[in-house]
């Protein structure tokens, strides 16, 4: 069976890079699934879960917005931090979003900082 | 007459310093390592994202983003600093410094308002001594910066510049050129100019990651952008921009142990060759000590017999 070479890069370094069958990421407006020979792609990263399917293991983790971009030989992603999802403290994520819906958004820029913020930390919450 | 006590204390002084000297030079040695390893799996990143922009200009998305545009007045401008938070690195703090107060007054002439943030206890305390206000201070990185705390103050500085609370951000820094060149450098971080000219210089360093991909480059790929081009063109500037501010501090880690590694190296040399020359000067007093009281008990045989 064909399988998919994954690599996820973090700004300070390569996190993993594996061979998988399947791997589904959190895009901006919705999860997509990607298997072997998709076509190429750049789509932007939400705050979510990653699944990575190999043979019978899943493995998921915790991705930070970034991009997913499928090239002929392997799909890449990047993102800020790549977390175990059970390192997430739920409380502190709780009081970040407290803290975002807090924000004063006066301009169409602070209003996309406001919405970052706010769908960061719900993602966080909803894990 | 040279006292010949204490010489050989003065000797055994240097002999110490120089066991130090030594200890430190192969810390830095074995730090210096550390942070080029840092810096180089750092480097994935870089490439990739400009590997994103590249497709995306080739792809007729016009580039445009706030952080791209340059202001027609610039009213006010902040200057980052990036210094090392120990001493005995040479003249590793003093050229990003003195470099920076040049620069500081060619914007004075022209920007009324300027403001400088400074990571590093030795910027911080130069400057104070000179009396300049600083607007932030950093004292957490040393030499491995964390990308969690460097993105934040990426994210102020861009908050700042799109909210137009600041026109411009300079960076003065110690570049990495190669293992025995680095240089302090002030470059413009707001507005990003030159998100193509840095494609253009990662290519032909491409890593292990990007360089099974020539094989393939020749055929064209019609890449699917989701949600949409301009979408990702909003998310892949800041990113590109931390990315950059990272990179900096990076450098600057690595250039200031290479600093450290040259200055202790040779402080370990001079401590030789003092030692060699006090030891000679010892000798030499020993050595006359011992015919002088010859001298002495040949005169008083003689005044004897």
């Amino acid at each position: 069976m064909a399988t998919i070479r994954c690599v996820v890069v973090t700004p300070e370094k390569t996190e993993l890079d594996v061979q998988a069958d399947s791997l589904t990421v959190p895009l901006y407006d919705g999860e997509i699934g990607i298997l072997p020979g998709r076509a190429p792609m750049v789509g932007r990263l939400g705050f979510g879960l990653m699944k990575v399917k190999q043979g019978a293991s899943e493995s998921s983790h915790y991705v930070d917005g970034g991009f997913v971009q499928v090239r002929r030989e392997a799909v890449y992603v990047l993102t800020d931090r790549m977390l175990k999802p059970d390192s997430i403290d739920k409380t502190h994520a709780a009081a970040d979003l407290e803290k975002a819906l807090a924000l004063v958004a006066s301009s169409p820029e602070t209003f996309a900082m406001k919405d970052r913020a706010v769908s960061q930390a719900r993602a966080k919450i909803r894990l | 007459m040279a006292n010949i006590r204490l010489l050989d204390k003065r000797r055994k002084s240097i002999k110490n310093i120089r066991k130090i000297t030594r200890t430190m030079e192969l810390i830095a040695t074995a730090r210096f390592k550390k942070a080029m390893d840092r810096a180089s799996a750092a480097s994935d990143y870089t490439n990739l994202i400009t590997a994103i922009v590249q497709d995306l200009a080739k792809s007729g998305t016009e580039v445009s983003h706030p952080l791209l545009q340059s202001r027609e007045t610039v009213k006010a401008a902040e200057m980052l600093l990036l210094t090392s938070n120990r001493g005995l690195c040479g003249g590793y703090d003093g050229s990003v410094l003195r470099l920076a107060l040049q620069r500081r007054n060619e914007i004075a002439a022209t920007i009324s308002d300027s403001s400088m943030s400074v990571s590093g206890k030795r910027g911080i305390s130069a400057l104070k001594f000179r009396g300049i206000p600083l607007e932030k201070t950093f004292t957490q990185f040393d030499d491995a910066p964390a990308f969690d705390e460097v993105a934040k103050i990426a994210d102020d500085l861009m908050e700042r510049f799109i909210t137009g609370k600041i026109d411009r951000v300079d960076v003065v820094y110690t570049k990495f050129m190669t293992v025995s060149k680095q240089v302090a450098v002030v470059e413009t971080l707001l507005p990003i100019s030159n998100l193509a000219i840095e494609a253009k210089k990662s290519k032909p360093n491409a890593t292990s990651l990007t360089a099974n991909e020539s094989t393939d480059s020749k055929l064209k790929d019609d890449y699917e952008f989701l949600p949409s081009a301009e979408s990702i063109l909003e998310e892949v500037v800041p990113a590109a921009f931390r990315a950059r501010v990272f990179k900096c501090f990076l450098d600057a880690a690595v250039s200031e142990q290479i600093a450290r590694m040259v200055a202790m190296k040779s402080a370990t040399e001079n401590a030789g060759d003092i030692i060699k020359q006090l030891s000679r000067t010892f000798n030499r007093a020993r050595q006359s000590k011992i015919t002088q009281e010859i001298m002495e008990i040949i005169g008083g045989v003689e005044a004897l017999g």
